[in-house]
């Protein structure tokens, strides 16, 4: 097995990571960015809305970090750690113009300074945007200026596993997807950026690449989940392929409405309507399909012909053309069909506000990979790319100073260590029969969907949580049909597969552990949020078919909670 | 609102046989065939998936976002490049009145594996044209503030939206004969940095571009093919435009420049295209003569001594080309 030496390895070539990468590579070490894709396919490429800023000389007067840090806090229902929040309002300004300076083509004002609109649960406009492909647009731009720094890209290679030096992460055993050939990649730290796991669901916006492989990975390395039950369904996916259609639509003054033309959301929010937080929207979605004023097929309507033509070609391009392409509906003319489908992963491995996790020395986490906790309960739209960003860039300074106390690799021999994982992982190629990962595939994303969904209670996860565990002990009989030695991706599929078995019997048990509602987690057994019992951390570890459970504190500076009333 | 979105139960669905031609170093070249039921919202990358995961989970791939714009899923569909994400089954049954779909990887690119091609010369031109913005040192020293205005980020922004998938460079005709000529994408994203007001590395990209921008064909395979319309010919054009800027032109650049003159004057003067003045005005009496010579020795010497009369509305087209009347 080929050997390779960096100071830090990065797993992924997403904002988060690329962020990353260029903090330690500009610091003079040598990093290696590791992707199971071309950095730019990453699904922070998909990110449309925008990315939330407070800009000293450029924002709405009235508005500053303080109300950004509280509207985040209270969009994350109290769950949020709030000295985190703080650091990502105060640091936001600055991270919108360090990207602006490198050449983000953001949307202007007509003085040629950068553009605002409203995104739900802010107070003030504060969304900095490019039409609405904001996200393609932040990657590229910073895909461009890390390609032009000393970094080593392997793009298209998969990370199977962590490698540990007794508690410490010493490196990662991946592979090329090209050739097949494992390589062992001896690092004083490694950051995971992978992103995170959209496919364990039936519906879903994300990526086909979204597949939770870090969460898995730094699982069965030892280390804990934060939070792993939060998951966040968006409100307007695509009817029926789930797109997702940008909460920008809303926030230039889309309505939704039900099948009897009523702007159902003054129901549910009537301060906020529309703009409600992300939880709040869907369920009252939900609610309405379910009581029979949705529309047959089961969605709503998502009004913006009253914008106007131009307004919506030129603001809102990616949610004309997606309702055009895929649903066939001409949204200058008529709503376009939408239903809440699984969108971010609020749980992640468990790290600091500089991204050290805890529990194993060297290792780091940014990015949708990670829980640091900033978004809580509930993410607000905005917020993540600005966390991609901001936490990004945090964790490679952490990194930085990591480094400069951690001189030399690890002493011990690695390559028994990565052997034997790799034997693990050739297990598939090598039996003869067996299952393969589309029969389990389809049937975990169903019961996720059903049972481990929007709306949840203890018996749907009760039984969510034996039939992932029936599924789970079937990925030991999965087998590999395709014996060749070049992108054999159902190998990699079935790698895919065993990650994501291992996150969501976590999310499921986690789940089922959470006897209250917060934020995104929803439990018809208990509707109410239980501040006195709950306000902490779930911190989750796999231990072999284990999920071990312990409790955080949340970390409260100024903001103290209070009902989340929109 | 009723009419138009129709209830999924009562969605149409068809059975379609997808041909695939796949490939692989065991086997080498072989053509598959699947069948599956698809409705009119399924797109070309969900009927991949499909199959890869219900029937045959060695069929190779690459695909991403499913939303256009990764552009991981660029291959031939039924011989058109385009981003199987953004096509829908049904549309291509619609167009070609047929149920079979033909699978294709992408011209140009070597075949790694079934749809999956090497994209390293696709890469390696994008580099070529230093894909990045150089700010002013005051700007990156934050001493200063770059203003943009919504024109320029507008305009800009266009030919910013390329998602490197590669099928404008997998049907240009140009680059396959032509190893200086960088390519539609590589244009694109030159032009759109060349003409960013905040860069400073002007010069040096004019080097870069100006030489390679006068060796594309005009054949307009890129704009047709583009599932972002960036319009890559357009780039070039207006990258052309910036030749007169250039100290130092290349042989190539300076004829490109002779010949655009020549047929200006050319419709200026009769209103029509005089082939035959045209290519002497280009190339010069010696090129001309050399020509000729291979023109005769081929037999085809009578379209170059056609006589062109001014065309008798000559005024009308000199008012039309900004000329005073």
């Amino acid at each position: 097995m080929d050997k390779l030496l960096y100071d830090v390895v990065v797993l992924g070539g997403g904002l988060a990571g690329l962020m990353s990468a260029h903090e330690v590579a500009s610091a003079g070490y040598n990093v290696a960015v590791v992707s199971k894709v071309f950095p730019t396919r990453s699904h922070s490429s998909s990110a449309e809305g925008g990315i939330a800023a407070y800009v000293h000389g450029n924002s709405d007067p009235n508005d500053n970090p303080d109300y950004m840090t509280y509207d985040t806090v209270k969009g994350g229902d109290y769950l949020v750690d709030q000295d985190a929040a703080e650091l990502l309002s105060q640091k936001s300004g600055e991270i919108v113009q360090f990207m602006e300076r490198w050449g983000t083509l953001f949307n202007r004002q007509p003085d040629g300074r950068v553009a605002l609109r409203y995104f739900g649960g802010q107070t003030y406009p504060r969304t900095r945007f490019v039409g609405d492909k904001t996200g393609m647009a932040l990657l590229h731009t910073l895909y461009e200026r890390v390609s032009g720094l000393s970094v080593d890209f392997y793009n298209e290679w998969f990370a199977v596993d962590l490698v540990l030096d007794e508690k410490r992460v010493a490196g990662v055993l991946a592979l090329e997807m090209r050739t097949m050939e494992p390589s062992l990649f001896v690092a004083k730290s490694v950051v995971v950026a992978t992103g995170g796991m959209g496919m364990l669901y039936a519906h879903t916006t994300n990526a086909y690449i979204n597949t939770g492989d870090g969460y898995g990975m730094a699982l069965r390395a030892g280390a804990a989940l934060k939070d792993p039950e939060f998951v966040q369904f968006h409100p307007t996916g695509l009817y029926p392929s789930d797109i997702l259609i940008s909460e920008a639509a809303r926030g230039e003054g889309a309505v939704l409405k039900n099948n009897k033309g009523e702007r159902f959301m003054a129901r549910y929010a009537p301060k906020k309507l529309d703009l409600a937080p992300r939880d709040i929207v869907s369920r009252s979605m939900t609610i309405e399909i379910r009581e029979g004023r949705g529309f047959p097929g089961g969605y709503l309507a998502l009004d913006l012909t009253h914008l106007g033509e131009s307004y919506i070609k030129e603001r809102l391009a990616l949610a004309y053309e997606a309702a055009l392409s895929f649903a066939g509906v001409d949204a200058t003319q008529e709503p376009i069909p939408v239903r809440p489908a699984q969108h971010y992963y609020m749980g992640g491995i468990d790290v600091d506000i500089t991204g050290r996790n805890p529990d194993l020395q060297g290792l780091f986490a940014a990015g949708e990979a990670a829980c640091v906790s900033v978004h809580g309960a509930n993410r607000l739209g905005s917020n993540s790319l600005l966390e991609t960003l901001v936490f990004g860039r945090e964790t490679g300074r952490a990194v930085v100073e990591y480094l400069k106390k951690h001189e030399g690799h690890s002493s011990t021999s690695l390559e028994r260590e990565a052997e034997g994982l790799l034997d693990e992982a050739y297990r598939f190629v090598k039996s003869e029969s067996g299952v393969h990962f589309g029969e389990i595939l389809n049937k975990l994303r169903q019961v996720m969907w059903d049972d481990v969904g929007i709306f949840r209670n203890e018996d749907l996860l009760k039984t969510a949580l034996s039939e992932v565990e029936k599924l789970r002990s079937q990925v030991k009989n999965m087998y590999v049909s395709d014996k060749s030695k070049t992108y054999n991706t159902e190998f990699f599929n079935a790698l895919e597969l065993r990650n994501m078995m291992d996150l969501a019997v976590v999310i499921a048990k986690s789940a089922l552990n959470r006897t209250e509602s917060r934020g995104a987690h929803f439990r018809t057994d208990y509707p109410e949020r239980d501040d006195k019992a709950w306000l902490k951390h779930t911190i989750s570890y796999l231990k072999g078919n284990q999920v071990e459970i312990g409790y955080k504190p949340v970390t409260f500076t100024r903001w103290q909670p209070e009902a989340r009333v929109y | 609102m009723q009419q138009s979105m129709k209830p999924s139960e009562k969605l149409e669905q068809v059975e379609i046989k997808v041909k695939v031609r796949r490939f692989n170093q065991e086997r080498g070249q072989y053509w598959q065939e699947y069948k599956l039921v698809v409705d009119r919202f399924t797109q070309m990358t969900e009927v991949l998936r499909r199959i890869k995961s219900e029937q045959d989970p060695t069929l190779a791939y690459r695909a991403s976002c499913h939303m256009a714009v990764c552009g991981s899923c660029a291959m031939k569909l039924n011989n058109e490049p385009r981003l199987a994400c953004k096509t829908l089954a049904l549309d291509l049954v619609r167009k070609y009145n047929t149920n079979e779909i033909v699978v294709e990887p992408m011209d140009f690119f070597k075949v790694e594996k079934d749809l999956i091609v090497d994209m390293e010369d696709f890469y390696s031109r994008m580099y070529k044209v230093k894909p990045r913005l150089y700010p002013a040192k005051e700007v990156v020293e934050n001493k200063a503030e770059q203003r943009l205005t919504p024109e320029d980020q507008k305009e800009l922004w266009k030919f910013a939206q390329c998602i490197w998938c590669g099928l404008c460079v997998s049907s240009c005709p140009a680059v396959r004969i032509d190893k200086e000529f960088l390519g539609p994408a590589a244009h694109a994203k030159g032009y759109r940095f060349l003409a960013d007001p905040r860069d400073t590395l002007y010069e040096e990209r004019l080097k870069v571009l100006i030489d390679s921008s006068w060796r594309c064909t005009y054949c307009y395979q890129c704009f047709n093919v583009c599932p972002r319309d960036v319009e890559p010919v357009t780039t070039i054009k207006k990258t052309r435009a910036h030749t007169k800027f250039l100290k130092q032109k290349s042989e190539v650049a300076e004829t490109g420049e002779k010949h655009v003159k020549a047929i200006f004057e050319s419709i200026r003067n009769t209103g029509k295209l005089e082939e035959a003045k045209v290519y002497l005005t280009t190339y010069g009496l010696v090129t001309s003569i050399r020509d000729m010579l291979y023109t005769m020795r081929n037999g085809k010497t009578q379209l170059a001594l056609i006589k062109e009369k001014k065309v008798n509305e000559i005024g009308q087209i000199q008012k039309l080309m900004g000329e005073k009347e």
